[in-house]
């Protein structure tokens, strides 16, 4: 009782929000600049959930919320929200991102070649105790290659379309400004594929994970083969209002195509992409969408199941929402218990009333 | 073929023509893909009588049936039903609402797979106030009355009247569902299929059943079955369906004992 | 002319916190709401600096119909003072300007959460409730996209159903808070998570009720003298919650809705759940004016 519905309640929130505060310190610029500079991945995963493309913000509200990631979310979602939409950016073309990582598990060699890129995969996950011991870890320099990868690769689905293994790619026409937008329109379903590509751009990276990881167990209804992974950087092409375009920009993003079977002829795709680098994001996120044409309803791996349940912030919301007071329904259920209790005892009173009348 | 077909048509004597049709069907087509389900298909069913409309799977028996409940809706084709109190139109232009709400007042179906026809995890007194719930019931001692009622007519144990039918064997459950359909003393009960499945003994005692209630309350059937038996026990006429057409129709006794289209012979011979 | 005559000065936020456009959003939708009473209208619904399922569906159409002259009330469980109540009452407060208020009289727009005031509320006043679970048929069907085509067909068989079904079981209907109610005759509602006591209080009233799930992103209305009548069987009453005799232990008042306090011990006391009611009887029985309107229930009777 001494939480809610008391006279000083506006005065004990207070206080316990300074005391959330008050354990993290002073947050100056210098704390955001090294949170930005130190945590690059999880500064892209925030920007991803967030989707708002800003290392600076997204370094803020981890450094404003102590690294409590849903928090941190919700802060820049509820920011970004009111900001004015400035300009719709010219859609950006796989063969035309500056790839860092690119690799496939479909084939051995892929044209344009396979690239490794940065990545901890065939590293050996020892924790640096040393550092502790005071032995600073400085990594080895890379050695230059002798001829410098592209900068932009071929994509492996056209190709692929080349032989006639995968769809042709229809384009849809529709102006930049009809395109479908998540943030400004409700989700309605069936989901039109912007709306799910966005949802799941947005999407909770534990619960896409938790949620394609099911598909791939058995739950869903296609195995994915990775058949182009990339994290690339991409020019965040604007139109000025006297015509010009121009690059306003490079945001970091990360997009997965998985493959499973045949359909129709073809090789069946599952697509994502997102702000940042997220490996295990988009193949889990892609692998949702592989699935979703023959999910059945209800399923996990059906959209209106795994769209609606990885929405970080709404997820997070409810879940935390439970600690607020729930007197009032809760009475209103004692009411119907006691009710139908009184009501049981009064038939057994009566049913034994009426054996002891019988002679 | 053409001709043997017209000649069994004009055959079907018109024991109960007396009366106009509780339910007419003209030029009934429906194509799925590549399949012609339904060709030009005819139907009429007359007051108190039960249709029995048999063929392999596949001959479009059931498509009509669904049809015939607007659970799905024909390339062409003309649907009506003598209904009191009610305009006379092709049921196919009703919208979703009438087409509900019509299904749920006039038209009672038994299916072969218990699934489709119950709510598995309500109990089953549940299942047939639902139906009546749906048409406006609000009464409810009404509604447990009527459950009753309904229940014991199709021969169902009252003591487990709120069991669930998971709970219940394949027999009890298609006579909750018989309960259901016949609650609101339908114009139109429809049949598919409906002791396929069963134990032999079992399926005798659900057909008595059947055939006690059709004959106390004059209920108009259609059956749709792949058994001759069954068909034989319950229709007082037989239409023969093969890759969508009906290739003959009769009085059920007639049909049987002197079939004119090569194919009912066949059937009608295996069987026998 | 110059372009800083031509445009505002910069602001970090606009007024009341939403962008012009999602206010325009929230304003149609509303409007759609009230031209069809208790259908649910899907929205936006924006993300706002409150964690979702804290009364942000809630705050979003109070925020869109604030302006500097309205006088905000806000409740939870009934409680002004409530730690999310009072939090939510400061955030409206501080980025439209708007009055606050614990008096139900005094408000213009009150914000609640699981209750509605005993005092009845009249025709210049709005009653937004925080819904966090719009569909009332979502124990019979959790596949929204299903859900939504029963609601156009006003397939309600199942709903009725379980009403029926806990009668067999249980000798009653069990249904707590959010007790289903038809709007208008048409659509079936749950009236967020309000107590039975509170449901008849919908029902013909003079103010319009907005009811907004910012979670689920659903926002519906009762309009004014519109009918709200709970899924009730005609031989088995409409069962209030069973609180007209019990007594107020702070304020002494009696025949409204009551928390329960367990006692040390065992037992309980009770308290009234419209705490500025009860405010106002204590402030009675000091000798005070007690200001207390009109109200739904007379001596534990609902009779408005």
């Amino acid at each position: 009782m001494a939480y809610v519905a008391t006279r000083g309640g506006e005065k004990a929130i207070e206080q316990a929000e300074r005391l959330f505060r008050q354990d993290l310190g002073t947050i100056d610029p210098d704390r955001v600049e090294t949170i930005r500079r130190t945590m690059p991945y999880l500064i892209d995963r925030v920007m991803g959930e967030a989707s708002l493309y800003s290392e600076e913000l997204a370094a803020l509200a981890l450094a404003q919320t102590g690294g409590e990631l849903s928090e941190a979310v919700l802060v820049l979602r509820a920011w970004r929200t009111t900001q004015p939409r400035i300009a719709i950016a010219r859609p950006v073309q796989q063969s035309e991102l500056l790839t860092q990582r690119r690799i496939s598990a479909a084939f051995k060699d892929i044209p344009g070649g396979q690239i490794l890129g940065p990545t901890l995969d065939y590293a050996h996950r020892v924790l640096a105790t040393d550092v502790l011991e005071g032995r600073p870890y400085t990594p080895p320099m890379v050695d230059m290659a002798d001829r410098p990868a592209p900068q932009r690769q071929p994509v492996l689905a056209d190709w692929q379309r080349q032989q006639g293994l995968v769809k042709p790619a229809v384009p849809s026409e529709i102006a930049p400004e009809d395109i479908p937008d998540l943030t400004r329109e409700p989700l309605l379903l069936p989901a039109s594929r912007a709306h799910r590509l966005q949802s799941l751009a947005r999407a909770e990276t534990g619960g896409v994970l938790a949620l394609g990881y099911s598909a791939m167990r058995g739950y869903g209804n296609a195995h994915p083969t990775v058949n182009e992974l990339r994290l690339a950087e991409a020019e965040v092409v604007v139109r000025h209002p006297r015509g010009a375009q121009f690059s306003a920009g490079r945001v970091r993003v990360s997009q997965a195509e998985v493959t499973s079977k045949e359909k129709g002829g073809y090789l069946e795709l599952g697509y994502a992409a997102t702000f940042g680098w997220n490996e295990v994001k988009v193949i889990a996120a892609a692998t949702l969408d592989l699935n979703s044409a023959e999910a059945p309803v209800g399923s996990a791996v059906h959209e209106e199941f795994y769209l609606y349940h990885t929405e970080s912030v709404e997820a997070s919301g409810f879940c935390i929402h439970f600690k607020l007071p729930h007197y009032v329904t809760f009475q209103s259920v004692l009411d119907a218990m006691r009710g139908a209790k009184a009501r049981q005892a009064s038939a057994r009173a009566a049913e034994e009333n009426q054996e002891e009348s019988v002679p | 073929m053409s001709l043997e077909t017209s000649s069994a048509l004009q055959r079907a004597a018109p024991r109960l023509m007396a009366d106009a049709p509780v339910l007419t069907m003209a030029g009934m087509s429906r194509a799925y893909g590549a399949v012609q389900a339904l060709r030009a298909v005819d139907v009429s069913v007359y007051p108190g009588e039960v249709l029995g409309i048999v063929g392999e799977s596949g001959s479009g028996k059931s498509t009509l049936l669904r049809m015939m409940n607007l659970e799905d809706t024909p390339d062409n084709g003309d649907y009506r039903l003598r209904l009191p109190a009610r305009a006379d139109r092709n049921l196919f232009e009703l919208d979703r609402y009438e087409r509900r709400m019509l299904r749920a007042r006039h038209i009672g179906i038994v299916y072969q797979n218990p699934h489709l026809g119950l709510l598995m995890h309500h109990s089953s007194s549940g299942n047939v106030a639902e139906r009546l719930l749906v048409a406006g019931e609000r009464s409810f001692e009404v509604l447990r009355s009527k459950a009753r009622v309904a229940l014991d007519a199709s021969e169902f144990p009252l003591a487990r009247m709120d069991a669930r039918p998971i709970e219940l064997s394949g027999g009890m459950q298609q006579r909750v569902q018989l309960a259901k359909a016949i609650a609101l003393e339908p114009s139109l009960l429809l049949l598919d299929e409906p002791t396929t499945g069963l134990d032999v003994s079992v399926q005798a005692l659900v057909l008595d059943t059947l055939k006690r209630l059709q004959r106390e309350r004059r209920i108009t059937m259609v059956l749709v079955s792949h058994d001759l038996g069954v068909i034989r026990t319950m229709a007082d006429r037989v239409m023969v369906m093969r890759h969508g057409a009906v290739v003959e129709q009769g009085l059920a006794d007639q049909v049987f004992q002197d079939p004119q289209h090569p194919y009912t012979q066949q059937l009608v011979h295996a069987k026998l | 002319m110059s372009l800083a005559t031509l445009t505002k000065p910069w602001a970090a936020t606009s007024y009341g916190f939403l962008d012009a456009s999602a206010k325009r959003e929230l304003r149609r939708k509303m409007l759609k709401a009230v031209a069809v009473p208790g259908c649910q209208m899907p929205y936006a619904s924006r993300e706002v600096p409150m964690a979702r399922g804290w009364g942000t569906g809630g705050l979003q159409v109070t925020l869109t119909l604030a302006n500097p002259g309205s006088v905000i009330k806000v409740i939870d469980q009934g409680a002004d003072d409530g730690v999310n109540a009072a939090s939510i009452r400061r955030f409206v407060s501080s980025v439209s300007g708007a009055a606050q208020t614990w008096d139900t009289l005094d408000a213009s727009i009150i914000q609640s959460r699981h209750r509605i005031p005993e005092e009845i509320l009249r025709e210049n006043q709005v009653l937004v409730l925080q819904v966090p679970d719009p569909e009332p048929l979502r124990d019979v069907e959790s596949n929204i996209s299903i859900a939504r085509q029963m609601h156009a067909d006003a397939d309600y068989g199942k709903l009725w159903l379980t009403l029926y079904e806990q009668i067999v079981r249980k000798g009653r209907i069990m249904q707590g808070a959010s007790y289903p109610a038809l709007v208008n005759g048409r659509h079936v509602i749950t009236p967020s998570p309000i107590p039975r006591w509170d449901v008849p209080k919908l029902h013909m009233s003079k103010h319009l009720t907005i009811l907004s799930a910012g979670r689920e992103k659903r926002i519906f209305a009762v309009p004014p003298f519109t009918r709200v009548e709970p899924l009730v069987f005609s031989d088995r009453p409409y069962l209030v919650e069973d609180h007209a005799g019990l007594t107020c232990q702070r304020s002494g008042l009696s025949g409204f809705f009551m928390n329960e306090l367990p006692m040390d011990g065992g037992g309980s006391r009770f308290e009234v759940s419209d705490s500025n009611l009860g405010i106002k009887a204590i402030r009675r029985t000091e000798g005070e004016p007690d200001g207390i309107g009109d109200t739904w229930y007379r001596n534990g009777e609902y009779s408005a």
